[in-house]
């Protein structure tokens, strides 16, 4: 006997946000694949945009699911989706080129189970529970995989675990400088849990509008891709580090100024105070 | 009304169905383990559902009051079950991590140390500033006399309110649950990481010194995960609130153990699946 809340009123139905999240992540997670034909590191950036793609559709889910009263508050979600999408990535991440399909069957076949067990064994009852898991738990593994490719510019396990230190003019190779072996998986894991729940989260309440959460899912993606386009200085060479923090910078701009003209709209009265106010001479 | 607002429906039923399903999906699964990685990989499931069945029935002993304790309406600590028990297990796996060279059972005692004293200080600073900061005494809404030091409770109790504060009791499970929850988690790293040291120097053609990192990244990596998803199963299971063990809802925990259980076999067939395949 869960009653829903809030209705999905207008905007874009929940289907069509879902579909278009999933193509726009593999695509571009399968984009990067050019950094492989190509030779370069040019095209990590791809995987900071399968980020931000699969951040408006985990946003828009945890609307979905959180619309029911689950009680435990949306950050609960967010970890979920991450703890469970993080198992199917790092195995999925074996797979070589069909990894991001890979990572796509096994997260969704984790997060149903997840799904089932909250939803019969524990006896939650909520209609979209299932459904919702499922989806978080392919979001949350794209999302890593998504830092992982901006971080490193591959997606497989071999070169995830294994990097190089320059020692006195010599190359040598070295599983500590890398994606897994230097634990850059353990921040990427907290941007991508954080900016998942944060939109929902902070925009919730009867003045929600779509279009307003959604940008601020973006704008926490590309703030999220500012972060790890930094670390990818460490691991890639400083070209394509540099195109990917110009490429976030850019979309982390943009998706802020919207954000804040989308704010300005919803919001009853707006008044531009000062920080520091100027203080009046006597 | 919005989401915050709305107070969960799930009723303290058992559905022995889906747990009888569960069950057999856990046989199901560690069936299939037995058959891929017989030895070292069978031993390291074991170890880790038992790891989440610790972290889930260790987490009904918490008392998390989420937002209504914030504002001095319930009792407990003032924040989500996620929250707390990702801060005492991860402070817990931290503690055992260190002491991971010197064997199974310092590690894991050392873990669930740790998440004991991460929960005694939390309750500590919370009790302070319930009673110092805003003011208002412990008492519990839920039962009458509290279970162990025998102190009535309505007296203190503010009327239209589920009690406040932080009630002997509730400390008290607040360090068990911790402990508990801490052990858990250590129990789950140590138990991947034993594996991860075994089986990866052959995978990837390095000695055991040279992929200690991989090792222990990867393995506390898939700690965390396994860790929030069975800390998360408990939130959803206890519907957020819960005062500790003299509440109602800590009856509810065979559902809890039984997801956590199923769900700890699932992720850890899943961690194992990485080096045997």
């Amino acid at each position: 006997m869960t009653v829903k809340i809030e209705v999905v009123a207008g905007g874009i139905p929940h289907t069509k946000i879902m579909v278009a999240g999933l193509l726009a992540s593999l695509v571009c997670l399968y984009l990067s694949y050019l950094n492989v034909v190509t030779k370069t590191e040019m095209f990590s950036f791809f995987g900071g945009l399968a980020v931000v793609a699969a951040l408006l559709w985990g946003s828009h889910t945890i609307k979905v699911l959180c619309s029911y009263g689950i009680g435990t508050g949306v950050p609960s979600a967010g970890m979920i989706a991450f703890g469970s999408g993080v198992i199917g990535m790092l195995l999925a991440t074996k797979f070589g080129i069909a990894a991001p399909i890979v990572a796509l069957v096994l997260a969704a076949v984790i997060g149903l189970i997840i799904g089932y067990l909250s939803n019969d064994v524990l006896n939650m009852k909520i209609p979209t529970m299932v459904k919702s898991l499922t989806e978080l738990a392919v979001v949350g593994a794209f999302t890593l995989m998504g830092f992982a490719v901006l971080m490193t510019g591959s997606f497989t396990f071999a070169n995830l675990t294994s990097g190089s230190v320059t020692f006195l003019g010599q190359v040598m190779p070295s599983f500590q400088v890398s994606f897994i072996g230097g634990s850059l998986i353990a921040t990427a894991f907290m941007l991508g849990a954080i900016a998942i729940q944060h939109p929902f989260n902070a925009c919730l309440g009867p003045g929600w509008t779509q279009d307003r959460m959604l940008m601020l899912a973006a704008e926490c993606g590309f703030l999220s891709m500012i972060v790890a386009a930094f670390m990818s200085f460490a691991l890639i060479t400083s070209g394509s580090a540099l195109i990917s923090l110009i490429v976030a910078l850019v979309g982390w701009g943009y998706t802020y100024s919207e954000y804040m003209k989308l704010g300005k709209r919803d919001a009853a009265a707006w008044l531009d105070s000062k920080p520091i106010p100027d203080v009046e001479e006597h | 009304m919005t989401a915050v607002a709305a107070k969960p429906a799930a009723g303290a039923a058992m559905n022995p169905t889906a747990m009888a399903i569960g069950l057999v999906l856990m046989l199901v699964i560690i069936g299939a383990c037995w058959k891929i990685a017989p030895g070292l990989g069978l031993m390291a499931l074991i170890g880790m559902i038992i790891g989440g069945v610790l972290i889930g029935f260790g987490t009904h002993f918490v008392p998390v009051g989420g937002a209504p304790a914030a504002m001095g309406q319930a009792p407990g600590i003032a924040t989500g079950v996620p929250m707390l028990a990702a801060g005492a297990g991860l402070a817990g796996l931290f503690g055992g991590a260190w002491a991971a060279e010197q064997g199974l059972v310092v590690a894991v005692v050392t873990g669930a140390v740790g998440g004991g004293l991460m929960m005694a200080i939390t309750c500590m600073m919370v009790s302070f500033i319930y009673v110092f900061g805003m003011g208002i005494p412990a008492a519990s809404g839920k039962v009458k006399v509290d279970p162990i030091t025998g102190d009535t409770q309505p007296e203190f109790k503010s009327q239209g309110t589920e009690g406040h504060g932080l009630p002997f009791t509730s400390f008290v499970g607040g360090i068990i649950g911790g402990f508990l929850a801490g052990g858990g988690g250590t129990l789950i790293y140590l138990m991947l990481l034993d594996l991860y040291k075994a089986t990866l120097p052959g995978m990837m053609n390095a000695t055991e010194s040279q992929i200690m990192p991989i090792a222990i990244s990867a393995a506390g990596i898939f700690a965390v995960g396994m860790f929030l998803v069975n800390a998360v199963l408990t939130a959803y299971n206890i519907t957020g609130t819960i005062e500790g063990p003299h509440d109602p809802k800590f009856k509810r925990w065979p559902r809890a153990v039984v997801a956590s259980a199923v769900a700890s076999a699932l992720c850890g067939f899943v961690a194992i699946l990485i080096v045997v395949m």
